[in-house]
């Protein structure tokens, strides 16, 4: 156990590392001179002269990396060229609505999901299941923000029920979570039912069965439990895809977070803010993945990652 | 003498619609799929108008007889433009998936046959690309490359890269030590050719399937990148495109919106369906 | 069993749905504005935008303004003298005004405001009106200042009611910290400005006047025109300026909501690169023009909201002569002057715009496309668009910017400031707003003289001859002018708006 945690945290710098040379190398690889580039449209001579010492271009591209690399550790992501502050603060400001919108669908998924997922293998092949998996597989195949624009028409244009704009109370939570709830929703129901009917087909069902046990007894004490691993597996790992959702739920929905503000500082050019968020979000989807693999080897050791 | 009369077998159009019968995933996964194929090729047959054509008199119109789906906000034929969109998502899948096959699958051949160090740094690298949420690499690489459909689609192809890089490398790894290798070493057969003949027929099926479950995430990762504007350009007639049109008129049109979006779920359904369908089929063979 | 958890939580529920109540009622004192883009700037002399000016409006002061009959009046100098020869004006400045930030008003502030300008290595974005204008500026006493024009300008005091004349702190401006912390004499000052997200003003409490408007006024912005829509209807706005056209007749119909609409004088065009071959051609910028189906154009793109432009001079300027009419909507004709410059087959150029005019671009395009003219898009965020659209000559041939989709507005102050910017000669870019860099030695003759005149006749000429000048040699395609529109909250008064497109809210009453 310890070797394997030991070497899954060595792995954590070196993907870490990867990833930054990625985004390094990525700006590097725009055409024209990069002062001018990070400095800005409304920059002036002194400002691009002065970024040039500061990005160190005249040094070689290893010591430059160096340079990325030490500032980001200080936890020093740059200036954005469309505010003017750092990019660090505008994350910190930012990251709250994104994980708060990210555990909402979360939790929506995993309240609905779950649930519908059991309900699917404890009545297998019947009505029911094929039911909610139709759904299930629906719910994977929408693409959210065409839920959240149908949504928006109707509870928020035509109904008037919920807000359209950004995050200003707890209804305008409510759009965005669903839409973005739905994919997790999705995937952890059909997870749910198949390792449910994995673990139904078991010798000990059919003996706490046989036994007497009451159904209810059986599928949460027994099945549900040792289904679960899986399913924890699978939220654990899943949460990359829930920052990519929230990336495209955030721009419809205007939402003052990280997602949004990765977009928008695509469109603005903002190279420092572009490379900033790219690495914390790199950087939070390893860790959580790191973390769930943890608990994972913990549960079960029999289970590795390799 | 009595006449032995031979049952006649069941003819062989009978046998393949009773299998797709007991197969409803395939069958309806593949009937999606086909359904969108034949809309990309035959485009300029079942749709009505030129998908540019503006009519800048009648924007926004609500379905009617002449215009099945409606106009959008230039006037254009909805109808018109998503049967020409699934040329597009067609495009989009099959460019998109040919390149992470062509990046990912060596790779991981290469990985696994080369082993030690060079499979380290292989996989290094996936599971850097891979620790990168889809979108946000996506979005990094077209802030870098510019948009555009090519563009954009390398994007996508190159953050499914790893998935089969991993495939084949783990394909690749279990066929490598088998006994019958042995004998063809001793035979003096030639040790790369063999390999990568074998293992190109016997990871096929897993690879089909994973491919297929990738032709969805494909178009709506394409959809997406599109929809934030970093995708195909106007006036491509691409659905994420179109769906991101329609935003500005929420409260006035929802058709614009609307029908770009459930080509898209069918398409996407479609793929998913089939490759479910795929996988049962082979984990039932295997 | 749920009955009596709802009571047991009873007391509570009550408590939230009071707090909640609470929260919402103690910000009726808030005016809510949304416009459609972010402000460029909190220095009021170093932007154009009009969207932005209406934002700074509330904070700043000249030394004139224009009242709502369009009369000039004293603001922050209380009376002025001319000298015979016009040259020469003298202004009495109002005693006893404070800056935001402490700093008195006086003579020295007002030079260091003016000098601000004319001093050419500061690069200030709206410095170029003030510097073809004004020649030096003097300290006479603590409340007297003389300022010496290059020669006569008849509309001068207009100009000083702009934005490149509003005053700001000069201890703001030598400290550096003007563009974001909001600094002048207005009846309101900047509470807070989260970059990205609103700015926050509220009542100035040692305001030189009266101050009847709301405790405070929040501005905010977003590029969706549903969600500009969705937030008037919703009630979560008070005031949207401009109305997205596509919602303009759902909103005329709905009686929660007040929609104002005036002859604008916003004019939209697109400026094509002339030393850009084959825009440097003349045949080729009327055939662009003639190839444009305005009609079409603004109903698809303004809904009706708008009428086709048939000169740079909008409406309400002097010299608009209604009845020019040079392009009207021809395919063949504009075909065969493109046959007769020699690109039979047509070209392909660019044209770069922003968000909220992609539509019309694509229009374009369409359009255009009929006689062979393949336009790429090159759609971008607002900070990269003007630097594009203001990039000198090289640059511009080096990227190809072929041509920009922009408007202009000068409102109520005169014929010079809507076209000086855009076609004189040495107003080409970065310096002015000629993006095409436009070069007409008639035009910059006919454009001098009629500012130089006091003759109300002569001038009216002058500019009747420039605009026949100007749409003879297309340096634009003209495309349509912008009616004014913005909306209300029933039940919001006080809200007006001035020619060109600033709402003015500092009267404004809430219900």
């Amino acid at each position: 156990m310890k070797a394997y945690v030991v070497k899954k945290l060595l792995s954590l710098p070196l993907i870490l590392l990867g990833a930054s040379l990625i985004v390094f190398l990525a700006i590097r690889m725009l055409p024209g001179d990069p002062a001018r580039l990070m400095a800005g449209p409304q920059a002036t001579q002194d400002d691009v002269t002065r970024m040039h010492t500061r990005l160190g271009l005249d040094e070689p591209l290893a010591v430059q990396y160096g340079h990325f690399v030490t500032g980001m550790l200080k936890g020093d992501f740059g200036i954005s060229l469309k505010s003017g502050q750092p990019v660090s603060q505008e994350i910190a400001e930012r990251a709250p609505y994104t994980l708060s919108l990210a555990l909402l669908a979360w939790i929506l998924a995993v309240l609905i999901g779950i649930p519908a997922g059991m309900c699917a293998a404890v009545y297998r092949n019947r009505l029911a299941d094929h039911a909610l998996m139709i759904m299930a597989i629906a719910g994977a195949s929408i693409a959210n923000f065409w839920l959240a624009l149908i949504a928006m028409e109707t509870f928020s244009v035509k109904l008037g029920w919920l807000p359209l704009l950004g995050a200003e109370n707890w209804q305008s939570y409510i759009l965005p979570s669903v839409c973005l709830g739905i994919f997790p929703m999705a995937v952890m129901s059909r997870m749910t039912r198949s390792s449910m009917v994995d673990v139904l087909g078991e010798d000990y069902i059919r003996t706490a069965r046989a036994k007497g046990l009451a159904p209810v007894q059986i599928y949460f004490k027994h099945a549900l439990r040792n289904a679960l691993i899986p399913i924890v597996t699978i939220i654990a790992l899943n949460f990359g895809s829930l920052i990519g959702g929230a990336v495209v739920t955030e721009s419809v929905f205007n939402w003052p977070g990280i997602g949004r503000y990765l977009v928008d500082s695509v469109r603005y050019r903002d190279y420092p803010v572009i490379q900033g968020v790219t690495m914390i979000t790199v950087a939070s989807v390893v860790v959580i993945n790191l973390i769930g693999e943890m608990i994972i080897a913990r549960i079960n050791p029999k289970i590795r990652f390799d | 003498m009595s006449e032995i009369t031979l049952s006649k077998s069941p003819s062989g159009m009978m046998t393949g619609l009773r299998w797709l019968a007991k197969h409803p995933s395939v069958s309806i996964g593949g009937i999606l799929v086909l359904l969108i194929a034949l809309c990309a090729v035959f485009a300029p047959w079942i749709a009505h108008y030129d998908p540019y054509e503006q009519d800048l008199l009648n924007i926004l119109a609500p379905p009617s007889a002449q215009h099945w789906l409606g106009t959008d906000d230039y006037g254009r034929d909805i109808f018109s433009r998503i049967i020409y969109g699934a040329r597009i998502s067609l495009i989009e899948v099959i460019v998109s998936v040919a390149l992470s096959l062509v990046m990912g699958i060596p790779l991981g051949i290469l990985a696994a046959l080369c082993g030690k160090t060079i499979d380290h740094i292989i996989m290094w690298i996936m599971d850097v690309i891979f620790a990168f949420p889809g979108i946000v690499l996506a979005i990094l690489l077209v802030s870098v490359m510019g948009a555009g459909l090519m563009n954009m689609l390398l994007a996508i192809a190159i953050f499914s890269v790893p998935v089969y890089a991993r495939l084949s490398r783990n394909l690749t790894l279990g066929i490598k030590n088998m006994e019958y290798m042995e004998a063809a070493k001793a035979l003096g057969i030639g040790h790369w050719r063999l390999t990568i003949h074998y293992i190109l027929r016997n990871t096929l099926g897993p690879i089909t399937v994973q491919a297929t479950l990738t032709g969805g995430s494909v178009i709506l990762a394409a959809a997406s990148l599109s929809f934030l504007g970093m995708g195909v350009q106007p006036p491509l007639p691409e659905w994420g495109t179109m769906m991101s049109d329609g935003r500005n008129f929420l409260g006035i049109s929802l058709w614009v919106s609307l029908w770009p979006g459930l080509a898209i779920v069918i398409s996407v359904l479609g793929f998913n369906i089939l490759g479910d369908g795929l996988r049962d089929l082979m984990d039932s063979r295997l | 069993m749920s009955a009596s958890i709802l009571n047991k939580y009873r007391l509570a529920i009550l408590a939230g749905i009071l707090a909640v109540g609470g929260i919402t009622s103690l910000q009726a004192a808030t005016l809510n504005v949304m416009q459609n883009e972010p402000p460029r700037s909190m220095d009021p002399g170093d932007q154009t935008a009009t969207f932005t000016s209406t934002v700074l409006r509330p904070m700043y002061e000249g030394l004139v303004d224009v009242s709502p009959d369009n009369k000039i009046v004293p603001k922050l100098a209380t009376s002025w003298t001319t000298s015979d020869d016009g040259k020469v004006w003298t202004f009495t400045l109002r005693k006893d005004v404070k800056f935001h930030d402490g700093t008195p008003f006086n003579a020295d502030a007002v030079v260091t405001n003016l000098q601000r300008h004319l001093d050419t290595n500061r690069g200030l974005a709206a410095s170029s009106r003030l510097r073809n204008v004004i020649a030096s500026v003097k300290k006479l006493n603590d409340d007297t200042v003389e300022i010496t024009l290059k020669k006569v300008y008849p509309t001068f005091l207009n100009l000083l009611t702009g934005g490149s004349a509003k005053m700001v702190s000069p201890a703001a401006e030598k400290a550096g910290t003007i563009g974001r912390k909001a600094d002048g004499t207005g009846p309101y000052m900047l509470e807070e400005y989260k970059t990205g997200e609103y700015v926050l003003q509220k009542k100035n409490p040692h305001y030189w006047g009266e101050v009847n408007g709301p405790d405070q006024i929040k501005w905010t912005w977003s590029a969706e025109p549903s969600v500009m829509n969705m937030a008037l209807l919703s009630g979560q706005v008070d005031v949207i300026n401009p109305v997205p056209p596509q919602f303009g007749q759902q909103l005329k119909n709905n009686p929660q909501v007040k929609l104002e609409q005036g002859d604008g004088t916003a004019v939209f065009w697109v400026a094509l690169n002339t030393e850009q071959k084959p825009l440097d051609d003349v045949r080729v910028r009327q055939a662009l023009n003639l190839a444009t189906d305005k009609e079409a154009l603004l109903k698809a793109v303004m809904f009706g909201f708008a009428s086709a432009a048939n000169s740079p001079l909008a409406p309400v300027n002097e010299g608009y002569d209604k009845s020019l009419n040079d392009y009207p909507y021809n395919l063949d004709k504009a075909k065969a002057l493109l046959k007769e410059a020699g690109y039979p087959q047509g070209f392909e150029m660019n044209i770069a715009v922003q968000g909220a005019d992609a539509r019309t671009a694509q229009i374009l395009q369409a359009m255009w496309g009929k006689i062979g003219v393949k336009l790429n898009i090159q759609q971008m965020e607002s900070g990269v668009w003007s630097k594009a659209a203001f990039a000198p000559a090289p640059e511009k041939l080096a990227n190809r910017t072929d041509s920009v989709l922009a408007s202009w507005s000068s409102g109520l102050n005169g014929s010079d400031l809507q076209l000086r910017p855009l076609y004189y000669s040495q107003s080409a870019a970065p310096a002015g707003a000629n993006l095409g860099f436009y070069k007409n030695a008639e035009l910059d003759k006919l454009l001098d003289s009629a500012a130089s005149t006091m003759d109300e006749k002569a001038r009216v000429a002058d500019y009747v001859e420039a605009q026949k000048v100007i749409m003879q040699d297309a340096p634009h395609v003209m495309l349509y002018f912008q009616d004014d529109l913005y909306a209300t909250r029933k039940g919001i008064e006080g809200v007006r708006m001035e020619p060109g497109g600033e709402v003015i809210v500092i009267n404004a009453k809430k219900p």
